[in-house]
């Protein structure tokens, strides 16, 4: 029980921590408020619930590093029962209520309390220990990082640390004095138990002073630390769960259009949306990002989770001013690079793990708008492939009557949908157009299909590409000039369904076109393959006796969750499929995605080269590496060849492997494998 | 002051060029249009000394197929002030370098700007290049093949290229016409969002003129190249091909 | 009629270039059967030496400070006069960056037919055609030439400087400058050449590129040598430039340079979409692969099918030796 004047200096100190405290979060969410466009109430009343359940089973963080997501889990659930224990704590210091050697629920309340505080207490040191021992807390040296930003994350980190372990370690202690005091250990405490028995020699009159101080340090303590919370990235005990549950269930592939008038694009943290703010005050700063990050993994300027720390950090030291309205310098002075901006590759990883929901992604698309429309110097390939789009609706620089141009060595016609109705519309992608070396493969697909007696047709040069990467690279305009000629002429044919041989053609169709209102069933080439091959339209004559591996092209493995089509087919010819340890939606991104096809990376190590390596891993028997996107197609036949390892991995399109198993065609380009 | 940039639209080579059943002209129907590619160096050089000096960029151009709206938006958006486009009779024709000067140099007298500014060729300026035509019509100073160039008080500094990377500096004294072969940055990338602001914000003024008498380069017949083929092959021992190889570069003066 | 067909010569710094022998060459072949004479006019100051290896039936030269180095205008000016003052039935200009300045300009004023990009003049059916290459070379223009005053600007290389070497001309005559060079409006500063040091591969007159057939980076000094001896610089495909045995400057292809020489000697590069978009549009493309079905070969005008260190080494050896 506390004295009346301790009861007062509480409630006075409860006060003021708590008016200081109030006025943070309102200057945080006036920050917030700043971003274009507001929380809608409907998807919180929809999602607060199951959200929330997630968060208490801790799923969204347990997707890696299951040993440290244990630590977070003990603390977290130590945390959540503290709360109930700081309010009984509470009670027992006003009106002097007390569990001590009761029996029944609170007994069991006490065993739970006392061991999760031991619990929490070694968690959190196994943390601290990580943090400021092990330091796995690294970025590439070209990564922008803000000066305040190095030192104050291991200050926070400090500061959180001392404040969890002074309160725990107060709570727990005070209950072994208050057991000490009581003269006989309860059994329902037996770790506060144990302590008391070593304060046992104490005088009742210390023992009274330890009991208010224990009480002041584990509940005072809160009250000090209250203000300080806005500002610490523990913050993310609300922000977090509020992102979860306000984020809305779109498809990660679907973009919202810029936002501004007149100004397209992100240049400044005020021109994001109020949800991308909120993202910085929500990240934990754990890295998983940068960990899963392409870009950094290849020692680039890009680090996801640099962009969403500087701007926290950057928020932290001005947030009056910003919540205030201020303008706030371009986020290239204060959050990220050019360099970085120009090197995602839009693969999504990062959004994938964010365990908080954050996605740093979408902010680096918007600066790409914002860079392209106010006329930045562009990468001059990029030019010339957004240049070529617009004039040309290819990427190639070639003219659009020549799209078609491989259909024409094959030995039947291929029908045009614009001219006459088919089953499946092929809308067959850029690359695998125009690019020589995939050409080859296009025909092989066309030749599946009519070998199993498809109805398809294409486009022929009304065609155009879909605009997936030019999105990504943050020519908006371009992008709807586009989709609105490939909506129009698509509008007219009469199909069932799409198909595609592209990945990133199948993610704007599916996600992006749908949005602008197309509205048929769309598919991989895959997942057709995996039917026809399974319905028996296409009969496999030999069995392909060798070990395969597959690379989940990001746009279909993780954005659209197409995983099981391309394996079902690459079974289904026999071949022993072995995985990488990246794959499904965890997939590595092959470093084309986003635009980076048109540009220079320039010099270190490229992702796809990096994959190669992981297959290489998976043993020498590996013999294929199998890929679904023309893209990976250029890019892995490439990286097999500047790691040297083209005699032993072949590099081929599912599509391939299909028409040998098919007889249709002999491998004799890819080396022929090993058949029964 | 002003800058005149002249744009002009010009058969696309990159795509496959049909001749007509006449045989003077290409098929029009099959052609597509672009501005010719110089003649963004010189909108680009333009626009880098306005950023320089501050003069604005008018672009002027003859609408010869119906098209050239497109091309001037574009222009706008990327950072001209002003469009002017001459239409009259001409669409679909091919006009003649002396008969597009002819059209150009009274519109062009009366913007008395400080210099013109346009490509150093095009591909089908068969009766010669656009900009010492122009000038020797004004009667202004002149020159091509610029690849840089800098306005000082009544005059402007021009280097322009020989060969072999050898540099000529020459200073013209203004109003004069230049030809440009590459400005001094790539021509900037103008996003469509900015062409659509452009095609809603800005007017492009039109000017009427009449049809020239005699507008198209004269010529009897045009013809496709010989095919070139793949490659011939050489055959034979190292030394037979050495010697085969040291022919051909003797030919042509490579040796 | 069918008098005089007035060739412009072309000198920089007291050299005549290559192309003016070419148009002299081509001026006595039409001048014989017409029974014209070749005038050749010389624009410098202190070029009469060079006047006098002129082969012309006529070296008419003009000096003047203002000619000194070229000078668009005073060219202009130069030939427009002596082009009223000797009336020729043909003007051949060659279509250089000094020509350009001058054959548009001067036909412009004088009111005669100009017929630019010329790569072929040839009697047909009695009448003389100009051929002119125009769209990128993807088309060819026959142009009919009158007798009565044309302006013909020549592409350089079109023909052979066999056919006409230096010699002394029949005459000399020194024509005066008319009075407009005395108020010209264009003013010539100077000439800069490049810095011979650094290596600017899409300025290269011939290239000798090599791809991954080299093996490694000790090979490379076969291309240097190689090159040394064309007078060519060594220019690469992309996996070489990522290992970092050569610059990224040096790199020909879509993510390094678009290069256009004259010669392009392509040893072990097999032709990616990539490679090729940035050189096929030089002038001569040999290719030397292993591979008969390299797709380097679809581009290349002349292409070997043999190993490259072979190849180099005969070529090596005839070159320095
Ligand atoms: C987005 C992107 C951009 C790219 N940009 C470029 C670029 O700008 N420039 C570029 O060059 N590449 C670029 N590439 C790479 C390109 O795809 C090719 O990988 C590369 O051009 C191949 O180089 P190469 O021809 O030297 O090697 P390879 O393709 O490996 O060819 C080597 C050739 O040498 C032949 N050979 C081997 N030994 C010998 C011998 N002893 N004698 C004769 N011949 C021999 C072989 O038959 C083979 O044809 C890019 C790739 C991508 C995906
Ligand atoms: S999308 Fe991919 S490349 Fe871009 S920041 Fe995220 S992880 Fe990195
Ligand atoms: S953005 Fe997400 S994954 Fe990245 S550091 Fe922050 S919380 Fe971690």
């Amino acid at each position: 029980m506390l004295t009346t004047p301790e009861r007062i200096a509480f409630l006075l100190l409860a006060l003021a921590s708590l008016l200081l405290t109030l006025r943070g979060v309102r200057l945080i969410v006036r920050a917030i408020g700043r971003g274009y466009g507001r929380p809608s109430w409907g998807v919180f009343l929809r999602r607060v619930i199951p959200v929330s359940l997630d968060i208490l089973l801790q799923r969204p963080i347990f997707r890696t590093r299951p040993l440290v997501s244990l630590l977070h889990a003990g603390v977290f659930f130590a945390f959540v029962f503290y709360g109930l224990v700081n309010v009984l704590d509470l009670l027992e210091g006003f009106n002097g209520y007390s569990t001590l050697h009761a029996s029944g629920v609170a007994s069991a309340y006490n065993l739970v309390a006392d061991l999760l505080s031991v619990a929490a207490l070694l968690g959190m040191l196994g943390l601290l220990l990580r943090r400021f021992g092990l330091r796995p807390f690294r970025f590439n040296r070209a990564v922008f990082l803000l000066p305040s930003v190095r030192f104050g994350i291991s200050r926070d980190s400090a500061i959180v640390g001392g404040f969890i372990l002074l309160h725990v370690g107060s709570r727990w202690a005070g209950q072994a004095v208050r057991i000490a005091e009581s003269g006989r250990p309860d059994w329902s405490q037996p770790t506060a138990s144990l302590l008391a028995r070593l304060l046992g020699g104490l005088d009742a009159a210390t023992l009274a002073v330890a009991s208010h101080a224990t009480w002041w340090l584990a509940l005072g303590l809160i009250l000090v630390f209250l203000p300080y919370f806005p500002y610490s990235k523990h913050i993310h005990l609300f922000m977090a769960p509020l992102n979860l549950i306000l984020r809305e269930e779109k498809p990660l592939g679907r973009l919202e259009p810029p936002v501004g008038n007149g100004q397209l694009g992100s240049a400044r943290l005020e021109e994001l949306r109020w949800y991308q703010i909120l993202d910085a005050y929500a990240c934990i700063m754990c890295n998983r990002c940068q960990d899963v990050c392409p870009a950094h993994g290849t020692g680039r300027a890009l680090s996801p989770a640099a962009l969403e720390i500087n701007k926290r950090y950057y928020l932290n030291r001005n947030l009056n001013r910003f919540a205030g309205g201020t303008t706030s310098p371009p986020l290239l002075e204060t959050a990220t690079s050019r360099a970085a901006v120009w090197s995602c590759t839009t693969c999504g990883a990062c959004v994938r793990i964010c365990p908080v929901g954050n996605r740093p992604m979408l902010d680096l698309i918007d600066l790409r708008r914002s860079l392209v429309f106010a006329g930045d110097e562009l990468d001059p390939n990029l030019q010339a492939a957004l240049e070529s789009l617009s004039r040309y609706g290819n990427s190639f620089g070639k003219p659009a009557r020549q799209r078609a141009r491989w259909a024409r060595d094959l030995p039947f016609p291929v029908k045009d949908a614009r001219k006459e109705p088919v089953e499946y519309l092929w809308f067959v992608g850029d690359f695998a157009s125009f690019d020589p070396r995939m050409q080859e493969n296009t025909k092989t697909v066309a030749q599946l299909f009519h070998q199993a007696g498809v109805d398809f047709g294409i486009l022929y040069e009304d065609e155009w590409n879909s605009g997936n990467d030019v999105r990504r690279v943050g020519e908006e305009g371009l992008f709807e000039l586009l989709a609105e000629h490939n909506l129009a002429v698509l509008g007219k044919a009469r199909f069932r369904a799409i198909v595609t041989t592209d990945p990133h053609s199948y993610n704007a169709l599916r996600n992006e076109y749908s949005a602008l209102g197309l509205d048929v069933p769309v598919y991989h080439y895959t997942e057709v393959l995996a039917e026809l091959l399974e319905r028996g339209q296409l009969r496999p004559s030999k069995r392909l006796q060798a070990v395969a591996t597959y690379h989940d092209p990001c746009y279909l493995g993780r954005y659209n969750r197409i995983t099981a089509a391309p394996r079902r087919v690459i079974r289904a010819l026999g071949l022993e499929l072995r995985e990488m340890p990246r794959h499904g939606e965890n997939t590595y991104c092959c470093g084309a995605g986003g635009g980076q096809i048109w540009m220079d990376s320039g010099g270190q190590e490229r992702p796809s080269e990096q994959r190669i390596r992981e297959a290489i891993a998976l043993g020498e028997d590996v013999r294929f590496f199998v890929v679904a996107c023309p893209k990976d197609m250029a890019m892995y036949s490439d990286a097999v060849k500047t790691t040297g390892y083209e005699q032993r991995l072949t590099v081929i399109d599912v599509a391939r492997l299909v028409a040998w198993a098919t007889g249709l065609i002999e491998l004799e380009r890819e080396a022929a494998p090993v058949s029964e | 002051m002003t800058l005149a940039v002249i744009l002009k639209q010009v058969p696309d080579v990159v795509e496959e060029l049909a001749i007509d059943p006449s045989g003077t002209d290409l098929d029009r129907d099959s052609v597509s249009y672009v501005v010719n590619e110089f003649d963004e160096h010189a909108l680009e050089e333009a626009l880098l000394l306005r950023e320089a000096t501050g003069e604005d960029v008018v672009v002027v151009g003859v609408d010869t197929t119906g098209e050239l709206d497109q091309a001037l938006y574009t222009a706008l958006a990327k950072g001209a002030q002003r469009a002017v486009k001459l239409v009259g009779d001409v669409e679909g024709s091919w006009l003649s370098t002396r008969a597009l000067a002819g059209l150009l140099a009274p519109v062009i007298r009366e913007l008395s700007p400080r210099l013109v500014l346009t490509g150093v060729q095009a591909p089908d300026d068969l009766d010669g290049q656009l900009a010492p035509t122009l000038g020797a019509l004004l009667d202004w100073p002149h020159t091509g093949v610029v690849v840089g160039t800098e306005l000082a008080d009544g005059l402007v500094r021009v280097r322009k290229e020989l060969w072999g990377g050898i540099m000529l500096d020459l200073e013209l004294a203004t109003p004069a016409v230049l030809g440009i072969q590459a400005a001094r940055a790539t021509p900037r990338y103008v996003p469509v969002g900015r062409v659509r602001q452009a095609m809603r914000e800005s007017t492009i003024e039109e000017v009427e003129v009449e049809t020239p008498v005699e507008s198209a380069p004269k010529l009897s017949r045009l013809r496709a190249p010989e095919a070139a083929g793949r490659a011939e092959m050489l055959t034979g021992s190292p030394s037979d091909v050495v010697e085969r190889i040291l022919e051909i570069l003797r030919a042509r003066g490579l040796y | 009629m069918a008098e005089r067909i007035l060739v412009l010569a072309e000198q920089l710094e007291g050299q005549l270039t290559d192309v003016t022998l070419e148009l002299i060459g081509v001026a006595r072949r039409l001048a014989a059967p017409r029974g014209s004479t070749v005038d050749a006019l010389v624009l410098g100051e202190g070029v009469s030496a060079l006047a006098a290896t002129v082969p012309a039936d006529r070296t008419l030269l003009m000096e003047h400070p203002a000619l000194r180095l070229f000078n668009p205008e005073a060219a202009q000016r130069a030939l427009e006069a002596v082009a009223r003052e000797t009336s020729p039935w043909l003007v051949l200009v060659p279509n250089t960056s000094l020509g350009m300045d001058v054959a548009a300009a001067v036909a412009t004023r004088l009111g005669w037919p100009l017929v630019a990009y010329c790569q072929a003049i040839e009697e047909r059916d009695g009448q003389l055609v100009a051929t002119s290459q125009l769209f990128g070379g993807k088309i060819l223009a026959d142009c009919p030439v009158g007798t009565d005053h044309a302006v013909i600007s020549v592409l350089a290389g079109a023909f052979s400087s066999e056919a006409a070497a230096p010699e002394p001309p029949a005459r000399i005559e020194r024509l005066a400058p008319p009075a407009e060079l005395d108020g010209l409006r264009v003013r010539a500063v100077g000439l800069e050449r490049p810095e011979a040091a650094d290596v600017d591969i899409t300025r290269a007159e011939k290239i000798v590129a090599v791809g991954r057939g080299i093996e490694s980076k000790e090979n490379l000094e076969l291309a240097e040598e190689l090159a040394e001896g064309l007078g060519a610089v060594v220019a690469a495909s992309r996996p070489l430039v990522d290992a970092g045995w050569l610059p990224r400057s040096r790199q020909v292809g879509k993510s390094g340079l678009k290069v256009k020489p004259r010669l392009y000697l392509a040893l072990g590069i097999s032709g990616a979409p990539e490679h090729l978009e940035g050189m096929r549009d030089a002038e001569l493309i040999i290719a030397v692969n292993t591979d008969p079905k390299a797709p380097i070969f679809d581009v290349a005008h002349y292409g070997v099918v043999a190993d490259l260190f072979e190849v180099a080494e005969a070529l090596q050896e005839r070159l320095g030796g």
